[in-house]
């Protein structure tokens, strides 16, 4: 079982094990009716219980006029197991007052019981889900103090309901097949559907806390415990089992005003621990071959970067383009990858979108793509610029339109240097488009198409063909266009990061501290890592034997495995 | 795992002892666990959305459905469908080239139960850990002015032939389409294991 959810005096308890296991162990005791308090009684919870018992006993009869066995009683109760009171007792003995089955079952079971030498209960008994009380109480529960009460109508229903305690299955997947609606409900259905309807059982233990020779008086009945159980394992008791708080204590009506204080205890078999371990390697076997065989379909090799290489992989999206002049939009883009840059055969570096009609948004004219792609690309850390900061790859783009007549026009030049750091990021760059002086190229553009354009796209930056050291860009005219929007999610991978993972770990939380220095530290922590990985390479690949060399790789990357 | 049992599943899984002894039996796993909240933007009311998961070669979808299809939601209010329609997968991995992606439909039923394309979109599951609420914007591919003038009155316009195959890029140059609505989501997303391969995401 576990830990009980305590609330307003119950307690909540899930078990899988059968229900039928669970037993309560249920002690009463009268305090005393005129004299001084008794001290609380010892903890009754661990060592055998015959001799304390007869101790308390003992204790409880100095303090009082009562033979002992009157004024403590003690019963241990199964899940509906029925205890009957003396007023049942009474009642059920003589057939004639046996109207339902159940009635004449429980006069066959206290004939039974008299022949077997009288009850062993007397003052604790059970209501049990079948009995009328536990309908009645549960109808008739008042939740205000009002002398008008009425049950509101939603409780009706939920009575009505509840006992009737039908069985139904829960939907299975197929019936999802035949009928997802029910589009004439009956009056049946609407009942069943629209209240609480987990079928729950009810048991209560009671206790006949009547003055001595006086049992059997429906006045003096009081519920002492309250469980419920429902079909998914969950059980309530109510008030909880007697922990360290000590004992509930009932004070009666009436003129003596007597006190009666009572525990409740979970006298449920325990497992054995070895069965329970049984039962927890047999979990552990099952999910272990799971597992083993879910990554058999997977396969084994995740693909690894060569040692000392960096793989940046960008899962990308161009997304929209909006505040451009013309309609029929496209955006042609491609990868630029600088020294120490490498990627696959086979990935394309550059692409075109399709043309897109815009639709206004607001005040913008919109163009949406939603143009997914996917670079992947190696940085591999050359020999002679250990110490300077890599470059990285960037993105040229141009946004185009193309009018119903064929006429190309540009419509803005933009560029986006790929995130150093790995994770999502949502970029929208601005654009700008060369422009001529005058009208006439104006007009040029508007009637005709085409207009100033750049020879070398890579001029949006630093031109690939520039070797000054001044890039001077005085008297190029530009205008702003409108924007484009891509959403990006970088991953990087490499063997550094293994080993690195918790030193990083211990980094950044101390950067964090110092305050924003992360995000610039990023490359300088992804080459210092490179770095270590390297030297620690080079050291390894010197101190190996030659024919050692080619399973080395492998082999370091057996030893990171924990 | 302890070595004696590992020892006793060789003699019967010779394959996946190798498989375990390799990655520490241990694969790289993505669980997306969200929403299609809704649609909006769309001309048309009383919108569906059909929607798959695509992946490349190197994974593999364990559990969950990687496809389906909405139920048809008519707004009364304003112009936001709501579907709420739940996406629960679980990928294994053994590589990151083809990194699943989303592909979405958007579908009007009119009156007479007849059905038409209002959107396309397409887009990548997050690759990074954490709930993120997305917007896939969607288009349409664009017919001739008499076929925009019949689809205003009669509804109906050109379809793709392969919606699969447009979500690649390669052909997308081929299209002349017009923006149409934005599709939400809200996917929640949990990798493990990648990071024992080196990956940071």
């Amino acid at each position: 079982m576990a830990d009980p959810l305590q609330s307003a005096g119950g307690a909540v308890y899930r078990s899988r094990d059968p229900v039928h296991n669970l037993r309560l162990r249920v002690r009463i005791q009268r305090v005393t009716s005129a004299g001084p308090l008794l001290p609380q009684a010892p903890p009754l919870l661990a060592g055998p219980r015959g001799p304390e018992l007869l101790g308390l006993a003992d204790r409880a009869a100095t303090g009082a006029r009562r033979p002992p066995d009157e004024e403590e009683e003690e019963a241990e109760v199964g899940w509906q197991e029925k205890l009957f009171s003396q007023f049942e007792v009474d009642l059920y003995q003589n057939e004639s007052a046996c109207q339902t089955p159940l009635d004449r079952q429980y006069h066959k079971e206290i004939l039974k019981l008299e022949k077997a030498g009288g009850r062993k209960n007397y003052r604790i008994f059970t209501y049990i889900d079948h009995d009328r009380f536990t309908n009645l109480e549960e109808h008739c529960q008042k939740v205000t103090d009002s002398d008008h009460e009425v049950p509101s109508y939603l409780a009706e229903r939920m009575a009505n309901v509840r006992r009737r305690r039908q069985d139904r299955r829960p939907i299975e997947a197929s019936s999802l097949k035949s009928k997802i609606i029910t589009w004439e409900p009956s009056e049946e259905f609407i009942k069943n559907n629209h209240v609480i309807n987990t079928p729950v059982q009810t048991m209560y233990i009671m206790g006949d806390l009547g003055p001595y020779g006086k049992l059997g008086h429906r006045e003096y009945e009081h519920v002492l415990c309250t469980i419920k159980v429902d079909g998914n394992g969950v059980i309530t008791v109510k008030p909880d089992f007697t922990g360290t708080k000590g004992a509930y204590r009932i004070e009666l009506d009436g003129e003596k005003r007597e006190v009666w204080k009572y525990t409740i205890e979970n006298a449920s078999v325990q497992v054995q621990p070895e069965e329970e371990e049984r039962e927890q390697c047999v979990f552990r076997d099952l999910y272990g071959r799971h597992k083993e065989y879910l990554s058999g379909l997977v396969g084994s090799e995740f693909e690894m970067t060569l040692p000392g290489t960096l793989r940046l992989f960008v899962n990308g999206e161009i997304v929209s383009a909006q505040g451009y002049e013309y309609d029929n939009l496209y955006v042609h883009f491609f990868l630029e990858l600088p020294n120490q840059w490498s990627s696959p055969t086979f990935q394309q570096l550059s692409g075109v979108t399709q043309t897109c009609a815009t639709k206004t948004v607001g005040w913008d004219n919109v163009a949406y793509f939603c143009y997914p792609f996917t670079l992947e690309m190696f940085f591999t850390q050359g020999d002679e610029s250990e110490d300077s900061l890599p470059q990285w790859p960037v993105l040229y783009f141009e946004v185009l339109s193309l009018d119903f007549w064929q006429r190309y026009r540009v419509e803005g030049y933009g560029s986006l240097v790929l995130p150093v750091s790995p994770g999502l990021h949502t970029l929208t760059i601005p654009t700008w488009r060369p422009v001529e002086l005058g009208t006439v190229a104006e007009l040029r553009r508007f009637f005709i198409g085409g207009s100033p354009e750049l020879e070398d796209i890579t001029y949006i930056r630093i031109p690939s063909t520039f070797k000054g050291e001044r890039l001077s860009r005085f008297g190029f005219r530009t205008e702003t266009t409108g924007s484009v929007t891509f959403r990006l999610y970088c991953l990087q991978q490499s063997r550094a990061f293994l080993e690195t993972s918790a030193l990083r770990q211990r980094m950044q939380s101390v950067l964090d501290r110092l305050g924003g220095f992360s995000q610039q530290s990023s490359v300088y922590n992804v080459l210092e890592a490179f770095q270590r990985a390297r030297r620690r390479m080079q050291e390894a690949r010197e101190s190996l034997p030659r024919d050692l060399i080619g399973t080395s790789a492998s082999a370091v990357h057996q030893l990171q495995e924990p | 795992m302890g070595t004696p049992k590992m020892a006793s599943a060789t003699l019967t899984f010779p394959t996946w002892r190798r498989a375990v002894r390799s990655t520490g039996g241990s694969m790289a796993e993505l669980h997306v666990i969200g929403q299609i909240v809704g649609g909006s933007g769309f001309p048309r009311r009383r919108l569906f959305c059909k929607w798959g998961l695509h992946a490349g070669g190197a994974w593999k979808l364990l559990s969950g459905s990687g496809s389906g299809q909405t139920q048809v939601d008519d707004p009364q209010a304003d112009d936001v469908a709501y579907w709420c329609h739940p996406l629960d997968v679980h990928f294994a991995t053994k590589g990151l080239q083809g990194w699943p992606k989303l592909h979405l439909q958007v579908w009007h039923q009119d009156e007479l139960g007849r059905g038409e394309v209002l959107g396309y979109g397409f887009c990548h599951v997050p690759a990074t850990p954490g709930c993120h609420a997305l917007t896939c914007v969607t288009w349409r591919p664009r017919g001739t002015w008499r076929e925009r003038l019949s689809q205003r009155f009669v509804g109906g316009g050109p379809q793709l032939r392969n919606p699969d195959a447009a979500g690649a890029a390669a052909d997308r140059f081929r299209l002349r389409t017009e923006a149409a609505g934005i599709v939400h989501l809200q996917l929640g997303v949990v990798l493990r294991h990648f990071g024992r391969y080196g990956v940071e995401c």
